[in-house]
């Protein structure tokens, strides 16, 4: 049951496709997690987001700078391959200025009906975050009933942000199993599950998942977990990264990044305006490095985590040219080994060096095991 | 006792055997074609040199980036595990490994017994390891071991751009052209490969002692740049080359035998 994330993950063009057939439904794509994709639910609209193959390309260079980050390109390579002409409509919610290139750019080159800029506001600490964005979501709202040319009821909000709350909720459970001290779920598998759940129908999503945890939690895995690792980064859908760590001994028990944890650990909450219900979500969520400042409220989040899922060590997986990421890296780095619990950085391009970042990997890791061996 | 370490490495092949924890034997072999048959001539060259057979051998250690294909051994040690303990047993004093092989160059930072604290290692760049002098001797029309030499008569530094061993050859053509003797070209050179590995140890902290080891550690005019470069001393042991092949030796030594 739990290849079946790795299969809709393999096969997300398809499963759209397939999902358009099926329901005469339109689909959104998305480039960033910041986008309320409750309310895409609410108008019966699939979010899709919109990622990248690892796959070397020679499209984007005259589109994107090339010191902008290989995740912006490879995404906006996607489209140009005409990868994601089933889409019906694009759309972005401010994070950084690199995905917001492939998203401008993907409005000039790729034909589609419907685009929109959302202005996710990057000051999340100001206490008027809340009410401009639910601000900003009316005007969404607006522009998407123009589209659609009917309205988004009260009622269909509540559908959407049931349906998003739900999948959220099934998903924290499962990495609730990864607390333990065998964990019956690899990082690789986990990966899987929040990144398919980006790329499908959440509520058919929500529904595998229940068996899936039907049969997960009480059991007891075979698998010994090794040294219990932590991912931090910022898109990594890096699965070969993952799965090459995890055939070495050690399990990735838990992550920080917007194709995992990032992405689940918040609900809407109940009652009150629902759009302004929505803005509270995504201004309180773990924030992105592009809108963490000028405290930075993810460094006790990340001890949290490391401490809840007795991580070992970390590894921070960086895309390089990233800059919001590259300027929070010291002092992660910094806050996790005066706490004991040391690092490896690696940067990576758009494909993984599996080789290269196998030696440093198992460099990494036999530093816990030299107690037996010095 | 007699344990063995060998380090297949991105090049060269480099076994060291160890007896009552002294070295007895260390040998040497170029990987040409065929990496098994460096692994084995190099192997059996160390056992000539003690009239030792292959049964006196109690464990072995593999390490480098090839050590998978020492199918004999007995165990394992990454490259960076194995320079630490290499450059402990060395030099008691060492906070500070850089080890430079063919294709890569690392910083390691130990502890005092000798274990690993972090790390870093070049990346998609050739330009901070031994395979750029030897590019670097080809078109100076020097032989590789002359360089070190003829860099130390050179008094006048050439800055040299090599963030890319590509690029860096044609700024040494550049030279050549525009006809920069040859010494300073050859400091420029080794001046380049030290910033490039002193600025990847800065990002793990530099802490006397340094020792510097791999088989770029021969050569006088790259330990100058690097000396230079750090504006302090560093120690550098009589047999460079074969820092990893100690420290995968002694590890094979150890009570858990090589595992």
């Amino acid at each position: 049951m739990k290849e079946t994330f790795k299969e809709l993950y393999d096969s997300r063009h398809e499963y759209a496709r397939e999902w358009k057939k099926k329901t005469g439904g339109k689909v959104m794509g998305y480039f960033c997690t910041y986008v309320p994709e409750e309310i895409l639910y609410a108008a019966a609209i699939l979010p899709v987001r919109i990622l990248g193959s690892h796959e070397p390309q020679d499209l984007t260079e005259p589109h994107i700078f090339g010191m902008f980050c290989p995740f912006c390109r490879d995404c906006l390579a996607q489209g140009l391959k005409g990868k994601y002409d089933y889409l019906d409509g694009i759309m972005i919610a401010q994070s950084c200025l690199h995905i917001r290139q492939a998203y401008t750019s993907w409005e000039m080159h790729i034909p589609v009906q419907y685009s929109y800029y959302l202005c996710a506001p990057h000051h999340v600490q100001s206490p008027r975050a809340v009410p401009f964005l639910a601000g900003e979501l009316q005007d969404f709202k607006k522009s998407l009933e123009g589209w659609l040319g009917r309205k988004i009821t009260e009622a269909d909000l509540d559908t959407g942000i049931g349906i998003m709350n739900k999948n959220r909720t099934l998903l924290r459970r499962l990495y609730e199993l990864r607390k333990q001290s065998q964990c019956p779920v690899t990082g690789l598998e986990a990966m899987y599950a929040v990144v398919s759940s980006q790329l499908t129908d959440k509520t058919e999503h929500s529904l595998i998942l229940e068996e899936v945890l039907k049969t997960l939690e009480g059991s007891k895995s075979e698998r010994p977990a090794g040294n219990r690792l932590m991912l931090i980064g910022s898109e990594n859908d890096d699965t070969q990264f993952v799965k090459m760590v995890e055939s070495l001994g050690a399990t990735f028990v838990v992550d920080d990044h917007c194709t995992g944890s990032r992405y689940i650990w918040e609900d809407v909450p109940a009652g009150g305006d629902r759009l302004a219900a929505i803005a509270q979500r995504y201004i309180k969520r773990v924030p992105c490095p592009t809108k963490d400042w000028p405290l930075r409220n993810r460094l006790p989040h990340i001890l949290r985590l490391a401490r809840d899922y007795k991580v070992e060590g970390v590894i921070l997986l960086q895309q390089k040219f990233c800059d919001p990421h590259e300027l929070d890296t010291p002092a992660i780095k910094k806050m996790l080994e005066e706490n004991g619990i040391p690092t490896l950085f690696l940067e990576l391009d758009v494909t993984v060096p599996v080789g290269q970042f196998k030696v440093r990997v198992e460099a990494f890791l036999e530093m816990f095991q030299s107690e037996v061996l010095f | 006792m007699i344990s063995a370490g060998i380090d297949v490495g991105a090049k060269n092949v480099k076994v060291v055997l160890l007896r009552d924890g002294e070295v007895v034997s260390r040998s040497f072999e170029t990987i040409g074609l065929n990496t098994q048959a460096a692994i084995d001539g190099a192997f059996a060259a160390a056992l000539r040199q003690i009239g030792a057979g292959r049964g006196e051998i109690s464990k072995i250690t593999a390490t480098g980036a090839g050590r998978k294909e020492v199918k004999f051994a007995d165990g394992e040690l990454t490259e960076v595990g194995a320079s630490a303990k290499g450059v402990h047993h060395l030099f008691s004093s060492a906070c500070t490994a850089i080890d430079v092989g063919a294709e890569e160059g690392r910083a390691i930072k130990v502890d005092e017994k000798g274990k690993v604290l972090d790390f870093a290692v070049n990346e998609k760049c050739a330009a901070g390891a031994g395979a750029f002098t030897e590019a670097m001797a080809r078109a100076l029309e020097v032989g590789v071991e002359k360089m070190g030499e003829l860099s130390l008569k050179s008094r006048t530094a050439v800055p040299m751009n090599a963030q890319c061993a590509v690029f860096a050859e044609s700024e040494v053509v550049s030279l050549i052209h525009a006809k920069t003797p040859k010494e300073d070209i050859a400091r420029a050179v080794h001046d380049a490969i030290a910033d490039r590995i002193v600025s990847m140890a800065r990002r793990i902290g530099i802490e006397k002692d340094v020792v510097v080891v791999g088989g770029l550690a021969k050569n006088a005019g790259f330990i100058d740049s690097i000396k230079r470069t750090l504006a302090t001393d560093v120690l550098v042991p009589q047999y460079p080359e074969y820092a990893a092949a100690l420290g995968a030796a002694l590890h094979a030594a150890t009570p858990t035998g090589g595992q």
